[in-house]
């Protein structure tokens, strides 16, 4: 269990994130509510896929999460993954906490703790500004 | 006083009227247009549309510096994100956290909620309780649990009925905390007489409830 990598949120980002992980040789674990949601891991995935209620700690424990090496936080609810954040990082100390926030705001509530995070929204601005300046080319992917 | 009011309907509603007047400042924060109006109507108490988990909508509201913040939503995480903000970047002094499922009561507080309420941990702790008291005690848990209030009525059948305190060697795991022998309440000291039909208004921990019961129960 040493080296896995659990992906909570199973959505575009977190999807795409279990693809390439696991295609590079990781032991992934994803989880998410809707099974549904694992229809957009490909068939190269060759983790394991857990339905749970992300809010159920029994049922990430039962998943794994406690001797995960790597967290990586995508569910679509900003306080969910604010909560799991803190979880991980104060009661499991794990290694490595990605999480990603709607609301650049949520930032100030992970100060001072092992935590990484993404905004989506400071990401697109920061392109936006690349490709006004012309720094990068619009065309590429 | 100030107190901010997060989220909730029905709930909300009532402590808003419990707790409006009396010298207290409140800051009242719903995420329904609709509740929001109700309450403006009823309580007559101005409310700020918005979610408490967002920092404009504290800053915005002014829900700085509270002396309480009762987060009331029917999201345990909604409230979990909007105590934790409150208490570390808007000063709030104590938060309440209400949450419908029962583990998330001690979870929550190792995370560093101050206090986590659910009304279904309540229930279950009160059951539990009555269960193990008979007629003659009632009981009332406090901090969640970990201590509780016993209270008795002394029968003179009772070992301890007619005797000073001092001489009926009360555990040293309990505290008499003051009897009501009516009309008045009585703080005891060593050499209070402990009478029938006294009411002793017990302090232990929840573990020693049933050994505190028993003692007091010793017949002659």
């Amino acid at each position: 269990m040493k080296n896995t990598l659990v992906v909570i949120g199973c959505g575009r980002l977190g999807s795409s994130i279990a693809n390439y992980a696991s295609q590079s040789g990781d032991d992934v674990i994803v989880i998410d509510s809707d099974e549904a949601s694992f229809d957009r891991l490909d068939e190269l995935f060759s983790g394991i896929a857990k339905a749970a209620d992300a809010t159920d700690v029994d049922a990430l424990e039962d998943a794994g999460l406690p001797s995960a090496r790597e967290a990586v936080i995508t569910t679509g609810d900003d306080n969910v993954n604010l909560f799991l954040a803190h979880l991980c990082a104060k009661k499991y100390q794990i290694p490595y906490i990605y999480v990603r926030f709607d609301d650049p705001d949520k930032g100030l509530l992970i100060q001072g703790l092992n935590v990484k995070a993404i905004y989506p929204f400071q990401l697109s601005r920061d392109r936006f500004s690349l490709l006004r300046d012309g720094t990068i080319p619009g065309e590429d992917k | 006083m100030k107190i901010v009011v997060a989220g909730g309907n029905a709930e909300a509603e009532y402590i808003i009227s419990m707790l409006k007047g009396k010298g207290t400042e409140l800051v009242v924060i719903n995420g329904s247009k609709e509740v929001a109006n109700k309450i403006v109507k009823r309580q007559k108490v101005p409310v700020y549309v918005g979610s408490p988990w967002r920092r404009y909508a504290l800053e915005e509201s002014n829900a700085y510096d509270a002396d309480a913040f009762i987060a009331l939503s029917s999201s345990d995480t909604d409230n979990y994100a909007s105590c934790y903000l409150a208490k570390t970047v808007f000063n709030a002094k104590k938060c309440v956290c209400v949450v419908s499922n029962p583990t998330n009561v001690a979870l929550y507080q190792s995370l560093g909620i101050d206090s986590v309420i659910s009304s279904s941990y309540l229930l279950g702790q009160s059951i539990k309780n009555e269960s193990s008291v008979e007629d003659l005690f009632k009981t009332l848990s406090l901090e969640n649990g970990k201590i509780v209030m016993i209270e008795a009525v002394v029968l003179s059948k009772f070992k301890m009925a007619n005797k000073m305190l001092k001489d009926i060697h009360f555990p040293s795991y309990a505290s008499i905390a003051c009897i009501e022998r009516f009309p008045d309440i009585i703080i005891p000291k060593g050499d209070t007489y402990i009478q029938p039909k006294d009411k002793l208004m017990v302090i232990c921990r929840s573990q020693d409830q049933k050994r505190v019961m028993a003692f007091i129960r010793q017949e002659d």
